[in-house]
C-alpha cells in the first residue's frame, strides 16, 4: 500500500506541475495547496506502522506450509482448488508437498486455526478467525465454509501443531498408502475397529 | 485385453508426466518466483492427468468398481447402519427444516408383499449406478462418477437445480434447505446443495470400509465387484445378487440378496 | 392493404407511470421472495425432498413455454407469408422474449445456489439436456433479436424471412427441449412418454397465443389506439383451435398411459383418485381451462371483446393448472422401488408426497409475470412495436 501510494504521488507531482507549467500561474497556489494535501497523507501513512490487516493466523514452527509463506499466500487458492478436483474427482490422497501434508482445506484449519481468550476455537463469523481475518481485508469473499467445516475437529489438542516435521502424518493419514482396494476387500472389519 | 494393456501404457507415461509436473508445480514454481503461470499449470495437470492406478496416491482406480451386497436376510437391526452413517457425515444438524426436508443418505425400507403377506426391511442408499440418470441429468457436471464407480456430488459445482433428484429412481439424494454449521470434517455440506452417499469415500480412502457396513454386522459386504477373488464377488458369484429396479438397466454397484 | 405506421406508446402519461410502477412493484416483490428463500434456505417453502420442484417452477415452465408460443404470430406472418399477421410481428417477437426473460428469472432464482450461475455458463454436460436448454435459451435470445432487428430496421427487412424461418424452428426445438426436461425422467411414471415433447409444443402455442391476445388488447385499449375485429377475430379462432389440439394431446397422453399396465397407477391417481391433482385436472385444466374457452371463443358472443379476454384468462389459468398437475402431481405419485410391492420408510417411500405452495413461491412466481409486463410496458414506450392502428379498414384487404 505504501509504495502504491508513492507511485500515485510522483505522478501527480510530474502531471500538476506539468500542467501549471504550461497552462496558467495562477493555479500555482492550488496546485501547492495540492500537493501538501498529498503529501499530508503520505505522512499520516509512514507514521502508522501497520495500515496493512491484522491478520490472526496460527503460525506454525515448521521449515514450510506446502509452499513457503509469501508462495501461500499467493497461490493457496489455486492449490485449494488444484488438489478439490484431484481429490474429489480423481481420489487422489497424495500430499500436496510430496511427502507430509494435505493440500486440502481441512489441513489448512487444522494446522492454523486460531483460539479464543477461552481457548476455544474462533468460528467462521467470527473476525478473528484465520481465513476471515484476511479475507475481510482484501475484500475477498469465499463461500467454503457455508460446506466445509471451520475448525478442527475434537478436542484440538491433537491439532495444535507446533511442528509439522514431529508428526508423522502417514501413520494417520494415508498418503504413501499402498494398500489396493483388493485387500481392503478382503481385510475382515475387525482390523479397522481403531479407525473412528 | 489389448486395449487395457496399452491403456496402462499411456497412463504409466501420463504418470510419468503428472509427477514430474507435481513435483515441479510444489517445488521450483515457488523459487522460481512465478506469478500467472501457475494457475494456467495447476490447471493443465488437472485435466491432463490419466487416471487409473491401483495406488490411492494416484488417484481412484479404473479397473476396480467399488460395491455393495446387502444381505437381507440377515437379522441385523438396520437402524444401527442408518445411526452410523448419520454420524459419520454429521446429518441429522438441521434446526429448521421439516422432517421431508431433511437428509438421509440411508434409510430402512418396509416392503409387504400384498398377495402373499411376505414382509422384509432392507436398507437403501444411493446405488451408485453404473449409467446413473443423475450424472446424466446434471447440467454442470457436479454429479460424477469416480473412476472408481462411486457416484458423488461435487458441490463446488452443484448449482442448487435439483434435477437429479427428478431424475434418481432410488430417491437417493437429498437437498440440503437451510443453513448449515458445524460439519464434520469428512463430509462438508452446505444450503442450496444436492447431497448424498458417498460411499463414505473419505473412509474407503484411508482403507476403511464405510460406516454402514461397519455398523452392519457383517450384513453388508464391501468391495471390488470387477475383481474376481474379493470376497464380494465370490458372495455374489456364489449366492447371487439382485439390484433394486434391474429393470431400468442401470446397473446399480448395490447388490442385495433376500429380495 | 394499406401502409402502417409503427408508434412508440407515449410514455409521459399517467397511464404509463401507473402500469411501470404496478409492474416493477410486483417484479420487486417476486425479487425480495426469492431473496427470502434463498436467506434462509429453501425450508420456508413448500418443497422438500418429495416434491423437488414446487410452484416456481410451475410459473417458470408456464412463461418459458409461453415464450416459445408467443412467437407464433410473427412465425405465421414470417414463415408462413400470411399478411394479416405481419403488423404483429414485432410486438410477437418482443412478447417472447419479455416471456422468456421472467420465466427464466424465476427458474434461476430458485436455484438453491443462484450465485453459482457463472458455474451453469461454464461448466457444461453437454449429455443433461438442462445444458441443451441454457444454449437453446440464450440462442432464442439471440435469434429472436436478431430477428426483431430485420423487421424494424428498413434496410434489413428483406432479411426478415429467413430471420423469420430461424426462429420458428429454434422455438420448436427449445420447446421440444423444455418438454423433454421430463420426458426423459424414467424413474417417473408421469414423465415417461415421448408425448410430452410434441404436448408441450402445443400447449405453448395455446399458452403463448392466449397471453399474446391478453397483452394486445390491453394496449390497445390503455393507449386508445384502433384494434378491429378482423385481427382479434383471426387470432381467437386460432387460439380455440389450439386449445382443442391441446385436449387432443391430453387425452391421447392419458390413454396411452392407460393402455400400458405400468403407467395405470400414476393415471388412476391424475384421472380419479388424486385429490388436489384430480381436481386441478377435471374442473380447472379441463372444464375452465379448456372446455368454457372453447364454449366462449365459438358461441355466438366470441366477437365480444370481454369474452374473448374472459377466454384468454381462463386459458392460461388452466394452463398453469395443467403444469401444477404435470409437474407437481407426477412428483407427489410415489415411485416404485418394488413394483407390486408396498414399500414404506422414513423417507416418504410409497406415500402420496404432500405439498403445500408457500407465499414466497407463489410471489416469486408472479414476479415472473411482472418483469415480463414490465419489459413489454418498456418495450413499447422506446421502440415502435406497435402499429398506431390496427382498425380493420387498415388491416383487413376486403374492407371498404
Amino acid at each position: 500500500m505504501w509504495l502504491q501510494l508513492n507511485i500515485d504521488f510522483s505522478f501527480n507531482s510530474s502531471f500538476i506541475s506539468k500542467k501549471s507549467k504550461e497552462k496558467s500561474l495562477h493555479k500555482l497556489p492550488l496546485a501547492v495547496a495540492g500537493l501538501a494535501l498529498i503529501a499530508s497523507f503520505n505522512t499520516v501513512n509512514a507514521s502508522q506502522s501497520n495500515l496493512g490487516p491484522s491478520i490472526t493466523i496460527q503460525e506454525t514452527s515448521g521449515e514450510k506450509c506446502v509452499l513457503p509463506s509469501e508462495e501461500m499466500r499467493r497461490q493457496h487458492p489455486d492449490i485449494l482448488k488444484h488438489d478439490r478436483i484431484k481429490t474429489l474427482r480423481e481420489g487422489v490422497r497424495a500430499k500436496a508437498d510430496g511427502g507430509v501434508l494435505d493440500g486440502s482445506l481441512k489441513q489448512c484449519v487444522n494446522c492454523h486455526a486460531i483460539k479464543d481468550d477461552n481457548n476455544k476455537y474462533v468460528r467462521i463469523d467470527n473476525d478473528q478467525h484465520f481465513c476471515v481475518s484476511c479475507h475481510q481485508y482484501a475484500a475477498v469473499s469465499i463461500d467454503c465454509f457455508q460446506c466445509h467445516r471451520d475448525i478442527p475437529e475434537g478436542s484440538g489438542d491433537f491439532h495444535a501443531l507446533s511442528n509439522h516435521k514431529d508428526i508423522n502424518y502417514n501413520a494417520v493419514v494415508p498418503g504413501t498408502y499402498s494398500l489396493t482396494v483388493q485387500d481392503m476387500a478382503n481385510i475382515a472389519p475387525e482390523v479397522h475397529s481403531d479407525d473412528n | 485385453m489389448t486395449i487395457n494393456i496399452e491403456n496402462e501404457k499411456q497412463q504409466d507415461a501420463a504418470t510419468k508426466v503428472e509427477t514430474s509436473r507435481r513435483n515441479f508445480i510444489f517445488g521450483s514454481v515457488a523459487a522460481a518466483g512465478l506469478t500467472v503461470a501457475p494457475a494456467v499449470m495447476l490447471y493443465q495437470t488437472a485435466n491432463a492427468r490419466s487416471l487409473s492406478d491401483f495406488s490411492l496416491k494416484d488417484g481412484a482406480s479404473s479397473k476396480v468398481r467399488l460395491g455393495m451386497l446387502v444381505d437381507t436376510s440377515k437379522q441385523v437391526d438396520w437402524n444401527k447402519s442408518v445411526e452410523a452413517c448419520n454420524k459419520e457425515h454429521g446429518l441429522g444438524n438441521e434446526k429448521d427444516s421439516r422432517d421431508d426436508q431433511k437428509t438421509q443418505y440411508i434409510r430402512v425400507v418396509d416392503v409387504k408383499n400384498k398377495g402373499t403377506g411376505y414382509t422384509m426391511s432392507l436398507p437403501v442408499m444411493c446405488q451408485h449406478c453404473e449409467q446413473a440418470p443423475c450424472i446424466d441429468v446434471c447440467p454442470t457436471g457436479a454429479s460424477m462418477k469416480r473412476p472408481d464407480g462411486i457416484v458423488l456430488v461435487d458441490s463446488h459445482r452443484c448449482i442448487g437445480c435439483r434435477y437429479c433428484m427428478m431424475a434418481c429412481p432410488y430417491k437417493a439424494r437429498s437437498f440440503v434447505h437451510e443453513v448449515l454449521t458445524d460439519q464434520t470434517e469428512n463430509t462438508p455440506r452446505g444450503k442450496g446443495c444436492v447431497e448424498s452417499c458417498n460411499m463414505c469415500v473419505n473412509r474407503i480412502d484411508k482403507g476403511q470400509e464405510p460406516a454402514c457396513v461397519k455398523a452392519s454386522n457383517g450384513a453388508i459386504v464391501f468391495g471390488d465387484l470387477n475383481d474376481p477373488t474379493s470376497t464380494i464377488s465370490a458372495l455374489l458369484k456364489e449366492h447371487g445378487g439382485k439390484q433394486i429396479r434391474a429393470d431400468l438397466k442401470l446397473n446399480p454397484g448395490v447388490y442385495y440378496q433376500g429380495i | 392493404m394499406k401502409k402502417l405506421h409503427f408508434l412508440e406508446v407515449e410514455g409521459n402519461t399517467k397511464g404509463f407511470y401507473t402500469f411501470l410502477g404496478l409492474f416493477s412493484l410486483i417484479s420487486v416483490i417476486g425479487i425480495l421472495a426469492a431473496y427470502y428463500m434463498e436467506h434462509n434456505g429453501h425450508w420456508v417453502t413448500g418443497m422438500n425432498n418429495q416434491i423437488i420442484w414446487g410452484t416456481p417452477h410451475v410459473f417458470a415452465i408456464f412463461l418459458i413455454v409461453a415464450a416459445s408460443g408467443a412467437l407464433n404470430v410473427a412465425s405465421i406472418s414470417s414463415v408462413f407469408a400470411k399478411t394479416p399477421y405481419k403488423p404483429l410481428a414485432r410486438l410477437s417477437g418482443m412478447l417472447a422474449l419479455a416471456l422468456l426473460s421472467g420465466g427464466l428469472m424465476v427458474l434461476l432464482l430458485d436455484l438453491g445456489r443462484p450465485d453459482r450461475l457463472i458455474v451453469a455458463m461454464t461448466k457444461f454436460n453437454f449429455v443433461s439436456i438442462f445444458t441443451w436448454n441454457i444454449f437453446l435459451y440464450t440462442g432464442f435470445m439471440g435469434i429472436v433479436g436478431i430477428y426483431l432487428w430485420t423487421m424494424m430496421d428498413r434496410p434489413y427487412n428483406s432479411l426478415t424471412r429467413k430471420a423469420g424461418m430461424a426462429a420458428f424452428i429454434w422455438r420448436l426445438i427449445l420447446t421440444t427441449g423444455t418438454g423433454s426436461i421430463f420426458g426423459f425422467l424414467i424413474a417417473r411414471e408421469a414423465y415417461d412418454s415421448a408425448l410430452l415433447a410434441p404436448m408441450f409444443i402445443i400447449m405453448s402455442f395455446s399458452f403463448g397465443l392466449a397471453f399474446f391476445i391478453l397483452v394486445l388488447m390491453g394496449l390497445y385499449k390503455y393507449t386508445q389506439r384502433d384494434l378491429g375485429d378482423f385481427i382479434v377475430n383471426r387470432l381467437k379462432n386460432l387460439l380455440g383451435v389450439f386449445v382443442a389440439a391441446v385436449l387432443y394431446f391430453v387425452l391421447v397422453y392419458h390413454v396411452t398411459n392407460l393402455y400400458s399396465a405400468d403407467h395405470r397407477g400414476i393415471t388412476a391417481f391424475i384421472l380419479t383418485d388424486g385429490g388436489i391433482y384430480t381436481f386441478l385436472f377435471w374442473v380447472v385444466q379441463i372444464v375452465l381451462g379448456s372446455l368454457v374457452p372453447l364454449a366462449l371463443l365459438y358461441a355466438p358472443t366470441g366477437k365480444n371483446r370481454t369474452m374473448i379476454g374472459l377466454a384468454s384468462v381462463l386459458i392460461i389459468i388452466g394452463g398453469m393448472a395443467q403444469l401444477y398437475v404435470i409437474i407437481i402431481g407426477g412428483q407427489a405419485y410415489p415411485m416404485h422401488l418394488f413394483p407390486g410391492m408396498e414399500v414404506s420408510s422414513s423417507f416418504y417411500d410409497g406415500v402420496v408426497a404432500s405439498y403445500a405452495p408457500s407465499l414466497p413461491e407463489v410471489l416469486l412466481g408472479v414476479g415472473g409475470f411482472g418483469v415480463t409486463l414490465l419489459l413489454v410496458t418498456v418495450a413499447v414506450a422506446v421502440l415502435k412495436f406497435l402499429p398506431g392502428s390496427l382498425a380493420d379498414a387498415l388491416t383487413d384487404p376486403h374492407s371498404k
